[in-house]
């Protein structure tokens, strides 16, 4: 089937991702390397049929976050001589993957006593918006609300230092 | 899937990929004109191909060739050249994505079948375009950081800050249209606009929701990264911004995603504001219910208003000294004729459909399809023109401007829409 098809391309994807922001040297490429495991998530996401899921991977994680991350390492504007040299890597390298070994069979484990299911699309309008907004607005309206005001207070304490700071500096 | 299922598909991604670059020659010719008009000079009228200079697009073709042939360079002091080559590709393919999910015309009906006119048809909308818009803060980024050079590093830091806090205001701007749109669907939004409220007041976004409007359209314009928000490029104190070093091919698909970025927000722009695809006052039924009087009349205003494009052909083609045989009126002859052929082509169509089409048949859901896709379009130039007009209208802010506006006033204005409107919204049940 496609879907599986599908769903190993994206894990692949996100696999490389991941080992090129742990091996890359220079911060930018590994940021960008997360960046790439983020969008390919976001695929796995909407094979799953959770669209909105899909949609906010890519707006928060893929979009916001990961930008603010390659926003601020282009700010430090590093380069190749900043960078601090690793001589031990490789022992590093080998002692945690050493140290690994036991959590790895741990999961593998895990895995392999879950229920094989089918990949299908789950119909019935399953993670679509409207769905996911009526289960929200009703049996976790008081979390949500909570949650949504928390981030607002954020967002304008955020402005309003950045305003007081600025008077004091004039 | 049939047939007419693979070739609706082809027609719909065909569309929503081609058309936005189709619009680049539209939008760089209008940029060039109405820059030239604004500025009281005659703008590119010179490239022509056998004496054809068809209003300066031809202009485009000159330039697309020159850069396509110039030389590539990459400096020596590029140190990240993968990142460096990418960044322009992904400027340029989240602008033509991002129109991906916008509507040009209503669900087409044929054989019993509906399609959603998107390229992809999907119910997630807006979202979606808010989500690739902040893909491209990325091309910027890596554009001005792999440049190495301090003018593209700055130009880079202001436009990627910029973009970045203006999706706040944007997001938070399409929040109270979504409550009162009642859904994230560009289609929905687009078909409820088609309504009319009192008999004969257009349900538009920008009726029902003027703050939420002139927010979304002036983070758009910041979005863009054109002026009176272009501090990235900053000629006068940047150079060129994040595509300094950029040559030939590779600055021409900066300078191309940034007209096709133009394009896809202006779309969703009207698609949001103005009523997308609608044709005011008429809405889909009412056309597929009457569409042989809907043809005649499209069939008596066409060769009007031919008649009085092709006078406005000859007067504006013409040199302005006195020349014998002036050859720009025999080429005002030639598109003169090249519209008249074209007109009479649609006129047969037209009289077809006069002939045999009954109400309600695929014939008529195709002729209302292509009506609204002509109007989408329409309106789309419109919001380009508005982007000219103001950019040779309004000057530059100065950096600290631009985010005070959008941090100290877009921001708390968004914010007191969305309580006004949910306020107003419950009010009215």
């Amino acid at each position: 089937m496609y879907i599986d098809t599908l769903f190993s391309i994206f894990a692949l994807i996100a696999i490389a991702g991941s080992l090129g922001l742990v091996l890359f040297r220079h911060p930018m490429q590994s940021a960008l390397c997360l960046a790439v495991t983020m969008i390919s998530l976001a695929g796995i996401y909407a094979l799953l049929s959770a669209k909105l899921i899909f949609l906010l991977q890519l707006i928060v994680y893929a979009g916001a976050v990961m930008a603010m991350i390659v926003f601020i390492i282009m700010f430090l504007n590093l380069r190749e001589k900043d960078l601090p040299e690793e001589r031990e890597r490789f022992t590093y390298l080998i002692g945690g993957a050493v140290l690994l070994i036991p959590v790895a069979w741990f999961m593998i484990k895990v895995m392999k006593s879950i229920p094989g299911v089918k990949n299908s699309i789950v119909g019935n309008g399953f993670g679509s918006i409207k769905e996911l907004g009526q289960v929200l607005f009703t049996n976790w309206l008081v979390p949500f609300e909570i949650i949504s005001l928390l981030l607002l207070v954020t967002l304008v304490g955020a402005v309003v230092l950045a305003g007081i700071r600025r008077e004091s500096n004039d | 899937m049939t047939n007419l299922d693979i070739i609706m598909v082809i027609v719909r991604v065909s569309i929503s990929a081609f058309v936005p670059l189709c619009f680049l020659a539209v939008c760089v010719t209008m940029e060039r004109r109405v820059a030239g008009f604004i500025q009281d000079r005659s703008g590119p009228n010179r490239a022509g191909i056998c004496g054809i200079r068809a209003g300066g697009l031809v202009q485009n073709l000159a330039d697309g060739l020159k850069l396509a042939f110039k030389e590539d360079i990459i400096s020596e002091h590029v140190e990240h050249k993968f990142l460096y080559v990418l960044a322009p590709i992904i400027s340029m393919a989240a602008a033509i994505i991002s129109f991906a999910l916008v509507p040009f015309a209503d669900t087409l009906v044929l054989d019993g079948k509906s399609y959603v006119m998107q390229g992809i048809p999907w119910d997630t909308g807006i979202l979606w375009f808010l989500a690739i818009t902040g893909f491209s803060v990325y091309g910027i980024i890596l554009a001005g950081w792999s440049s190495t050079n301090k003018y593209s590093l700055l130009g880079a830091l202001r436009s990627a800050s910029q973009v970045i806090s203006y999706e706040i205001p944007m997001g938070l701007a399409v929040i109270s249209l979504l409550i009162v749109y009642g859904s994230i669907n560009l289609s929905d939004i687009a078909r409820f606009q088609g309504q009319t409220w009192l008999g004969f007041i257009p349900m538009w976004g920008i009726l029902l929701q003027p703050l939420a409007a002139v927010i979304f359209i002036v983070a758009a314009f910041a979005e863009c990264n054109r002026t009176p928000f272009d501090l990235a490029e900053g000629e006068s104190e940047l150079v060129a911004g994040f595509h300094l070093e950029y040559s030939a091919m590779k600055f021409a698909v900066f300078f191309m995603g940034e007209y096709v970025a133009m394009f896809a927000s202006s779309a969703v722009i009207v698609t949001l504001f103005f009523g997308g695809y609608n044709i005011p006052f008429f809405d889909t039924d009412f056309l597929i219910r009457n569409i042989k009087p809907v043809a005649f009349v499209l069939l008596v205003i066409l060769p009007v208003f031919m008649f009085y494009f092709a006078k406005w052909i000859r007067r504006n083609n013409r040199s302005q000294y006195l020349r014998e045989n002036d050859p720009r009126k025999a080429e005002a002859t030639i598109y003169i004729r090249c519209f008249w052929i074209l007109i009479a082509i649609i006129e047969v169509f037209l009289l077809a459909i006069l002939a045999f089409a009954q109400p309600d048949t695929a014939a008529a859901h195709l002729l209302v399809a292509l009506m609204q896709i002509c109007t989408f379009l329409i309106k789309v130039t419109l919001m380009l023109f508005v982007y000219v007009w103001v950019r040779w209208t309004i000057p530059r802010f100065r950096y600290d401007q631009l985010q005070m506006l959008g941090w100290q006033k877009l921001l708390p204005l968004a914010l007191l829409n969305i309580f006004v409107t949910g306020a107003i919204v419950v009010a009215l049940g």
